[in-house]
């Protein structure tokens, strides 16, 4: 016992000290480095002499008096909005629908949940790319030859930036589903039947049930998995550079990391990248710090 | 008792899987060059890099030469990222647009002391030379040129009365439109399979009526493109490419799929390109693959084809610098550079030219404004963006050249 009392004051402490060194080794010196970075002019003459001259925030004004910059945002919080909206719709469907179904349907659908989660974005964008490919793909010849719903004909999917981004999104919210939908059944299975029951025999509709039941148990766990569904999505970089193409990214398309890529690495003005890299941290921190407290209030109430 | 045998076991086991993997990399005991070259050479001639290879490990006993083939989108941020790491490849190829911004960052290593150790360095192509020249000081061999060239299908422009290459543009797009017809039961089928966003080929048709680019004026940049002449080629070639593309929105990227893949694939007529895209027109049509100078609008004579090409260069970050240039004297040997030319491409020096198509059509050539921010113009896309616009409709030609020409100025003009 006495043993216990006399450490107790640095035992926590050393404890917790390997985990913090970690995350200042692996996390702080990035962070150092990036904020370092954004006050310097750093170009391909700074590279090659691997010494940068501080500049204080001219990085930052020339960013926020970029109005491509605030296209850009517009762009990607509109697109992170639709991409964790239509996430979270369809993969809290999916769960519903995981619930209501017989065991090896379930089992059948999780294993193609799971392989769908465990696809590479890379390889996901290949096979999208030559599904959709306007001369040779297997959806323009679908909707032409087979369901003759059109024609589709050598259709260029990636014409518009509207509809390059429909493209992304399908692509986007098809790979995060399963995560949803696994997730979200998970925490079904917590919500306890007793409670359903009683609202039955009070005389509850399904969609009152969910709403008022079983969304209420369930809150925190949308709550989570929105806030993390908004920090990818805003940052998402493959599916969009590969998928529309690296040779196809131009100012009325870029996504906050794509203009990030071609501001700080296409051009080389790697001070700018960094200040962008720092605005966007901030936005996305900003973004979902509402449903961090949110997430948090509703823990504590629980 | 249990738990020690086990951890003797483990470690014994680690031991030896340390061994054994340390054991064949200590057996090689040499030195490895790192070469980037782009995936032009795995594609069209991975003979002459083996050639290469072979005759500097002969001679550089115990060393090694490590191929990296890069793609030319990315390249130069994978190039970035080793320099930011010192850890840059020994050689690299260049395109002859990306070299001013790093040799004017002093990243390549002086090479004018050992000219005279490359082949027929006397005698470089000009404008090769030219691009790897800063300052008065060498700073890269150059690899090879190409110019562009109409690569065709002999049967069916024959089988629609046509013998002879065209004359003049007006009477090559007649032929096209007329063949485009006589295939028309061809799903799909283009008389020539153009992407209306490959900006090499467009912006001939504004060389071709005297327009350009941009120039600069008082020490500032100013973009060219909504000039009177420059105009007058635009219009030209968007009326060529409506009237040869069956569906022309779906034609604005031409590299998915590539072109020569259309022509293997017998979907198209014509492609318009670097001479070596007969490499890969397909088995099937080898025995009517021709190729014929592009016409201008001026009657006999060849449309600007963009000069492009590729230079080597030595970042200064290498240790093996000497080997580095020893390798490439190799890879530029006579010997190679004849090979390449055989392939379609034009030699690196002018003691070498010859009569081909590719070489007669390089007579008139054109190349980018020479500006030290050129390079982001084009990872911007700018050029891209601008045709874009024009083709599909969205802006007339004149406002979407008044668009690019602000937008080229602006990034040109960059401190």
């Amino acid at each position: 016992m006495t043993g216990r009392r006399i450490a107790g004051g640095s035992v926590p402490y050393l404890l917790v000290l390997p985990v913090v060194l970690v995350l200042a080794a692996i996390l702080g010196y990035p962070i150092y480095y990036l904020v370092k970075l954004s006050l310097q002019k750093y170009g391909l003459l700074e590279l090659v002499q691997h010494h940068g001259e501080y500049i204080g925030l001219d990085n930052f004004r020339t960013v926020l008096h970029d109005p491509v910059f605030w296209h850009v945002l517009l762009r990607t919080v509109v697109f992170t909005a639709v991409n964790v909206g239509l996430t979270m719709v369809l993969g809290t469907l999916g769960a519903l629908l995981l619930v209501r179904v017989s065991t090896w349907v379930r089992l059948l659908l999780t294993t193609g949940l799971v392989l769908v989660w465990a696809m590479p974005p890379v390889v996901a964008v290949q096979v999208w790319s030559w599904m959709t490919n306007s001369e040779n793909g297997v959806l323009n010849y679908i909707l032409t030859d087979v369901l003759h719903v059109g024609n589709y004909f050598q259709h260029n999917w990636y014409e518009t930036t509207f509809s390059q981004y429909s493209m992304v999104t399908s692509l986007v919210v098809w790979g995060a589903i399963p995560f949803v939908t696994i997730t979200v059944y998970a925490a079904l299975s917590q919500v306890p039947h007793e409670l359903v029951e009683a609202a039955q025999i009070d005389g509850a509709r399904a969609w009152r049930i969910f709403k008022d039941v079983t969304l209420t148990v369930l809150m925190p766990v949308p709550m989570l998995l929105t806030s993390l569904s908004i920090i990818w999505d805003f940052g998402v970089f493959t599916q969009p550079y590969l998928l529309i193409g690296p040779g196809q990214q131009t100012t009325s398309n870029y996504l906050m990391s794509t203009y990030l890529y071609f501001e700080g690495f296409g051009k080389s003005d790697f001070g700018i990248g960094a200040a962008i890299s720092i605005l966007m941290l901030a936005i996305v921190a900003a973004l979902s710090v509402v449903y961090v407290r949110r997430m948090l209030r509703v823990g504590e109430e629980a | 008792m249990r738990y020690r045998v086990l951890a003797v076991v483990a470690a014994a086991i680690t031991l030896s899987a340390v061994v054994a993997t340390t054991a064949p990399s200590s057996k090689a005991a040499g030195h490895t060059l790192t070469v980037w070259l782009q995936v032009d050479a795995q594609n069209g001639w991975p003979e002459l890099v083996a050639a290469a290879n072979n005759a500097f490990e002969n001679s550089h006993n115990g060393w090694k030469v490590n191929i990296q083939y890069q793609q030319w989108n990315d390249h130069l941020q994978k190039f970035d990222a080793t320099i930011a790491g010192n850890d840059t490849p020994d050689v690299i190829e260049m395109g002859n647009t990306d070299m001013t911004a790093y040799m004017a960052a002093g990243e390549f290593a002086n090479l004018g002391p050992y000219k005279s150790s490359f082949d027929n360095s006397a005698k470089w192509l000009g404008g090769l030379k030219a691009s790897s020249t800063f300052d008065g000081k060498l700073y890269g061999v150059p690899y090879y040129a190409g110019s562009r060239v109409i690569t065709y299908r002999t049967d069916l422009f024959k089988k629609a009365g046509f013998a002879k290459p065209p004359k003049s543009m007006a009477q090559f797009q007649r032929e096209l439109v007329k063949v485009g017809k006589m295939q028309s039961h061809v799903k799909g089928f283009a008389p020539m399979y153009v992407g209306g966003e490959d900006w090499f080929t467009a912006l001939g048709w504004v060389f071709d009526y005297g327009g350009s680019i941009a120039h600069k004026s008082h020490g500032k940049w100013v973009g060219t493109l909504a000039s009177k002449k420059s105009l007058a080629g635009l219009r030209r070639f968007k009326a060529f490419f409506r009237a040869t593309q069956p569906r022309s929105s779906a034609r604005l990227d031409g590299t998915n799929p590539f072109p020569y893949t259309v022509f293997s694939q017998g979907r198209t007529a014509a492609n318009y390109g670097p001479a070596w895209y007969t490499c890969c027109t397909g088995k099937k049509y080898a025995k009517v693959v021709g190729q014929f100078v592009m016409p201008s609008h001026t009657k006999g004579k060849p449309i600007p084809g963009f000069l492009g090409g590729s230079d080597l260069a030595v970042p200064i970050q290498s240790n093996s610098q000497a080997q580095a240039r020893a390798w490439i004297a190799d890879f530029t040997s006579t010997a190679n550079e004849k090979a390449l030319q055989k392939k379609g491409n034009i030699p690196n020096a002018t003691s070498l030219l010859g009569n081909s198509v590719n070489e007669r059509a390089a007579a008139r050539s054109w190349f980018v404004p020479q500006a030290k921010h050129w390079i982001n113009v084009q990872t911007g896309n700018i050029l891209k963006t601008f045709l874009a616009q024009f083709l599909t409709g969205n802006l007339s030609v004149k406002k979407a050249a008044q668009v690019a020409d602000a937008n080229i100025a602006q990034t040109l003009n960059e401190p």
